[in-house]
């Protein structure tokens, strides 16, 4: 009978020491998200009360031409950036991961870019991917190039620009695959320089697996700030020209603010939460075929 | 040991404190006691957010005073979302300044405070306003906005480069010292006066219709086209004068080329900055508003002071004043023969949103602006036009603005449209405008492109009005 008091004491002191989080998640996070599961089911425009509709807002994402060419810009900015950002950000933490002189210079160099916010980032690109005035035509035009691309301006090019500029903040990613790499046991290197193999196979045969779950780790962290993008187009592009850089996030924004569409708007999340859901599952699965944890 | 970093802690803790107490949040300095606090939101920033203080400031020291209202005057970015918020979570401010365009939406959601029983009680009326803006004030028969200031559009053209190459615009037929009479007129005055380089970039453009590109949903309007049909509550899109619009706009990419055309836009710099195309002269004829003349005086002294001080300029009779201006403006041409004096008529509008906590005194400041001297000070201060039926003999003649009269012409014109009413506005505004950037594009012809922006803002409306039966038959 005093064990169970005590237990119920020490259980409440517990939970006392973890209300003001449990309060914060309720109140900023589990209320909101419950709610806007109702609203999904509902016509909401912010200034009316909402109105039960059933599934009318999900289909009529089937029948929306603009979430599915938003989805599909989504997934397209999705192909460019996550493999050519994971080998870039590899490639460089491994540069970085060498015994030269400065290279606490050379990564400080390659770190500092992602601590530019991104609003004052996407304005120097802007200035960067101008087709006539800026940098990156003028050294196009400079090499014999004679008609450089219009960059933002063109359906063409505005998408592979946003994916070249995210490839400018890749600092964060670097940084963890960087402490990954020093991670890894040099006895395995050692080894692998007895058995004769070249830098190439130690490289795909060592230091990748040694690194899988850091890669893991970021390909996920990547997936979810994909889908999520939104800053950087709606800076730079607004989504144009002709809708080619409209994200899915942009798409979920104008539906809520600008066209007041907040069931339909809320819809979009859930769908957007189970897209993630689904990426992440399927991450998931195949990480146990190239995933290594040391000690298993 | 263990003092010491006690004292440390408190040292440290009690710095920030201090801080907050001597320089934290404080009641607002310059609100005179004793007067009911009237917020006002305004989408303005640079001279006009200047101007339209000088408006406020006036008013607080006359009116206000006699009243006991303070207007409490804040400029900021994406007032309507702002507003739409600040609405929806019953803190909106007393006055907003909404766009004409954002009207039929707040007040098909019961946002706006209707005035009309106000407006009365103050003595304004339909013959205190030129019948255009009086109707786009109105949703459903109901007054829910008041102008603050009007914006007609029309044609600006830079004299100087009509002289310069007047003796091409002769060779081609057209007249050096006049605007262009149609559009295409204006077509030939913008081939013409078009240049290239030596590798063949465009170095300075005739006219764009994608320069500014501002007026994309309206562009149908001087082609006699409508966007919709309100007794049918349907959309009028693909009529064969909405396409022959959009032709007009995909004309200008075929002969230039698109990737020129955006080559030689993005090289151009702001708008609001001394290295606008128009001033600069990389852009010989634009579509704009009245607001024109303010910023090129703002920006560029010297195409509106060519001969004399701007200020003895001002005294001088009309005619001769126009001889200052390196500019001028005319109306902007319509494709349809004897359809004269088209114009877009848009206006920045005060509400007042539901909720408000000071509706009368919040009024009081609104009509307050609306009077004829107030009024007219605060046009002449923007070198826009008055939305007010009666206009003085002064407001034209020392109007900054040395054309006030072809915008005053336009405002009166038979021929002036305002935006229709629909409640789905934000979104046939983006639509229309991401078709025009693909028509400019050449992605998509202007038939193809009119009819997917039909069949979309159809379906969205018809899904709108659905809900609305959805909410009246619960209610």
């Amino acid at each position: 009978m005093i064990r169970w008091r005590n237990e119920i004491k020490q259980t409440a002191k517990g939970l006392a020491f973890l209300s003001p989080w449990l309060i914060g998640f309720a109140v900023f996070m589990a209320l909101p998200i419950g709610l806007s599961l109702y609203l999904s089911f509902c016509d909401y425009p912010l200034l009316q009360p909402p109105v039960f509709v059933g599934l009318r807002n999900y289909h009529a994402m089937l029948h929306d031409s603009v979430f599915w060419e938003s989805l599909r810009n989504t997934g397209y900015y999705a192909l460019l950036t996550l493999p050519a950002g994971m080998i870039i950000a590899i490639a460089a933490a491994l540069l970085l991961n060498s015994r030269v002189r400065g290279i606490s210079i050379y990564r400080a160099i390659i770190f500092l870019p992602s601590l530019v916010p991104l609003v004052a980032s996407s304005m120097v690109w802007l200035w960067l991917f101008n087709s006539r005035l800026g940098l990156i035509n003028t050294l196009l035009r400079y090499m014999g190039v004679a008609h450089p691309p219009g960059w933002l301006t063109t359906t063409r090019w505005a998408m592979p620009s946003l994916a070249i500029m995210s490839f400018w903040g890749l600092g964060n990613t670097v940084v963890i695959y960087l402490a990954g790499l020093q991670d890894v046991p040099k006895e395995l290197y050692e080894a692998a320089e007895i058995d004769g193999a070249s830098p190439a196979r130690q490289l795909w045969h060592v230091t990748l697996p040694g690194i899988s779950p850091v890669i893991f780790f970021n390909l996920i962290m990547a997936i979810i700030g994909v889908v999520q993008n939104f800053t950087v187009p709606y800076v730079m592009t607004q989504g144009g020209p002709d809708r080619a850089t409209y994200l899915f996030t942009m798409y979920l924004y104008d539906n809520a603010f600008s066209f007041l569409h907040m069931g339909y708007a809320s819809a979009m999340a859930w769908v957007e939460l189970l897209i993630v859901l689904i990426l992440t599952a399927i991450a998931f699965w195949s990480s146990r075929h190239w995933v290594h944890y040391q000690g298993k | 040991m263990k003092r010491m970093l006690k004292n440390i802690g408190f040292v440290l803790l009690l710095i920030p404190a201090l801080a907050i107490l001597f320089f934290g949040p404080r009641q607002q300095a310059g609100v005179p006691k004793g007067r009911v606090v009237v917020t006002y939101w305004e989408k303005w920033t640079g001279p006009e957010e200047q101007q339209m203080k000088i408006i406020v400031d006036d008013f607080n020291a006359t009116v206000g005073r006699k009243k006991h209202i303070f207007v409490q005057f804040v400029s900021m970015a994406d007032i309507d979302k702002k507003t739409l918020i600040a609405t929806a979570a019953g803190v909106p401010p007393d006055i907003a300044g909404l766009w004409d365009n954002d009207i039929a939406q707040f007040a098909s959601l019961g946002a706006l405070t209707p005035l009309g029983e106000l407006a009365r009680q103050h003595g304004i009326t339909s013959k205190t306003y030129k019948k255009v803006y009086w109707r786009a004030c109105h949703y459903h028969g109901r007054l829910y906005a008041l102008v603050s200031t009007p914006a007609d559009i029309a044609l600006f053209y830079n004299k100087l480069i009509f002289k310069s190459d007047a003796a091409k615009l002769r060779a081609a037929g057209l007249n050096p010292n006049k605007a262009p009479q149609t559009i295409h007129e204006l077509d030939a005055y913008a081939r013409v006066l078009t240049k290239f380089g030596p590798n063949g970039q465009l170095l300075r453009a005739g006219f764009l219709p994608t320069e500014p590109g501002w007026y994309f949903p309206e562009v149908f309007f001087w082609f006699g086209g409508h966007i919709w049909n309100a007794k049918t509550r349907k959309f009028t899109l693909t009529s064969p004068e909405d396409i022959a619009a959009y032709r007009w706009i995909a004309s200008y990419s075929k002969w230039l080329g698109p990737n020129a055309i955006n080559s030689f836009t993005s090289a151009q710099g702001n708008f609001e900055s001394a290295q606008n195309p128009f001033m600069l002269g990389t852009l010989a004829m634009e579509q704009q508003g009245p607001w024109m003349a303010n910023y090129i005086y703002s920006y560029d002294k010297r195409f509106s002071t060519l001969h004399c001080s701007y200020a003895k300029a001002l005294v001088m009779p009309l005619a001769q004043r126009r001889k200052n201006y390196g500019w001028a403006v005319a109306p902007f041409p319509s494709a349809v023969p004897g359809l004269k004096d088209v114009s877009y008529c848009g206006f920045d509008a005060f509400v007042i949103p539901r909720g408000a906590k000071h509706v009368k005194q919040a009024f009081t400041f609104i009509a307050y602006v609306e009077s004829q001297p107030v009024m007219e000070r605060l046009c002449s201060m923007m070198s826009k036009n008055s939305p007010l039926r009666k206009v003085s003999k002064r407001f034209i003649e020392r109007n900054p603005n040395p054309y006030i009269d072809v915008f005053e012409k336009l405002a009166s014109s038979p021929n002036a449209r305002g935006l229709p009413q629909i409640p789905i506005m934000p979104q046939v505004i983006d639509e229309l405008n991401t078709e025009a950037q693909a028509v400019a594009l050449l992605e998509r012809t202007p038939a193809r492109a009119l009819q997917k922006a039909q069949n979309r803002l159809q379906r969205e409306y018809d899904s709108y009005e659905h809900v609305q039966k959805l909410r009246r038959a619960e209610k």
